[in-house]
């Protein structure tokens, strides 16, 4: 699975850079473009598809606010059942996350790719029914315990959590662009169901350990441009 | 800026390795039954090592055998509020005619506890106040050869404390 998200931000990039080299010569006034973009995170659809258990929906957005800054959020909702050796629980519930993103890279006269870094703030709000679990005995003398029919639901769960984000975004077609980011999630509160954790959650995926975490999407959007600046082409001297 | 993509790619591969998936055999899950043996003639109570100890449920085909320790580990069942084990006095050997039969029943009531995403679930006990271990005698009438039992903690949590003294 992995190496599909490396092809693809590869591809990307070559993507972003190969339309970079023809402009290069390009002395043409800058202009740059503001405005609002919104856009599907194609995982969760995908998967919401071919994964038996699991339905979830992801829309992004983000408005730029200065040549490099651009206020960035994401809201979502996931059903997500998780069968381990020792547990059988669903997760259901909405997320919103919130932030920035900076736009690291330098684009020739009328591109408008980026790569970005940027930071966002989590919630979410769930809730977690436990279907059933096995009881874990290293004593095998009696019988293996069999799973234990339990169905017991937790309401009313919340989490918050910090994101670092890398980003790629590329225009494919005008307006269009393919997006490609990558999260680092660190948790910092979250309401633990009664004798039982939270072992997954809405927006923040799968927990760890030490409250970290990770995900990534595949974006298509759509930019819907408000108005434009157009900033003369300046010759740059580079110091050696 | 590759930089970056690549310590970035290195902390995603590692975190990918999942090691809470595996249960930790150090992890505290469900515990067994510690029972210590003491001699019953000293004044001072003082520990004595079983000989051939052989104890089995009735309903298992075989049993588990202890020599020369004062301390042994009984499982007790999960999915039930009673265990009968037969504490079979030189069972543990080949020779069955100095075999010295006891039953004890242990009634407890159970609770189901979280432990992590590897180990799902343990299950503790706690003996019931009221007859929380009885003794009978086999059908074949050999006697009792123990003496007596002391609980010593009726909250079974863990293997680290002593829940229960046999003296013989």
């Amino acid at each position: 699975m992995l190496k599909y998200f490396f092809s693809t931000v590869i591809t990307l990039v070559m993507l972003a850079t190969s339309a970079q080299e023809k402009k290069k010569d390009s002395l043409l006034p800058k202009t740059e473009r503001y405005g609002i973009r919104v856009g599907i995170d194609a995982v969760k659809l995908v998967n919401s598809f071919i994964e038996k258990d699991y339905k979830g929906i992801e829309l992004v957005g983000d408005y730029r606010l200065t040549k490099r800054y651009y206020l960035a959020a994401e809201l979502g909702n996931e059903n997500k059942t998780v069968q381990d050796n020792h547990l059988d629980f669903t997760t259901k519930g909405t997320f919103l996350k919130a932030g920035f993103d900076y736009n690291l890279y330098e684009n020739w006269a009328g591109m408008r790719n980026l790569v970005t870094v940027g930071m966002r703030y989590g919630a979410s709000t769930f809730s977690q029914n436990l279907n059933s679990f096995t009881t874990y005995n290293s004593n095998q003398y009696f019988a293996a315990a069999r799973p234990t029919l339990y169905n017991q639901k937790f309401d009313g769960l919340n989490a918050q959590w910090v994101e670092v984000v890398l980003g790629i975004k590329a225009e494919i077609l005008n307006n269009i662009f393919l997006g490609f980011s990558f999260r680092m999630n660190r948790l910092i509160t979250n309401s633990k169901p009664d004798n039982f954790d939270n072992l997954y959650i809405p927006g923040f995926n799968r927990t760890y350990e030490g409250n970290f975490g990770a995900g990534f999407n595949y974006t298509i959007s759509y930019f819907v441009p408000f108005y434009k600046t157009t900033t003369s082409a300046k010759l740059k001297v580079k110091k050696p | 800026m590759k930089k970056i993509v690549i310590l970035w790619c290195a902390i995603i591969g590692l975190s990918g390795c999942e090691k809470d998936d595996i249960c930790d055999a150090n992890t505290p899950t469900t515990p067994r039954l510690v029972i210590e043996f003491y001699d019953n003639l000293t004044a001072v109570p003082t520990l004595k090592n079983v000989v051939n100890l052989g104890i089995i449920a009735p309903d298992i085909a075989s049993g588990i055998g202890f020599n020369a320790v004062s301390k042994i580990y009984v499982p007790l069942k999960i999915n039930s509020e009673a265990t009968v084990f037969y504490f079979i006095q030189n069972g543990a050997n080949t020779t069955t005619t100095d075999d010295n039969i006891d039953v004890l029943t242990f009634n407890y009531s159970t609770k189901s506890l979280y432990v992590s995403r590897a180990c799902g679930f343990k299950t503790n006990f706690n003996l019931t106040s009221t007859n929380p271990i009885v003794k009978t005698d086999s059908p074949s009438g050999d006697g009792f050869w123990i003496q007596s039992i002391q609980i010593v903690k009726s909250e079974i949590n863990n293997e680290k404390d002593i829940h229960v003294k046999i003296f013989f």
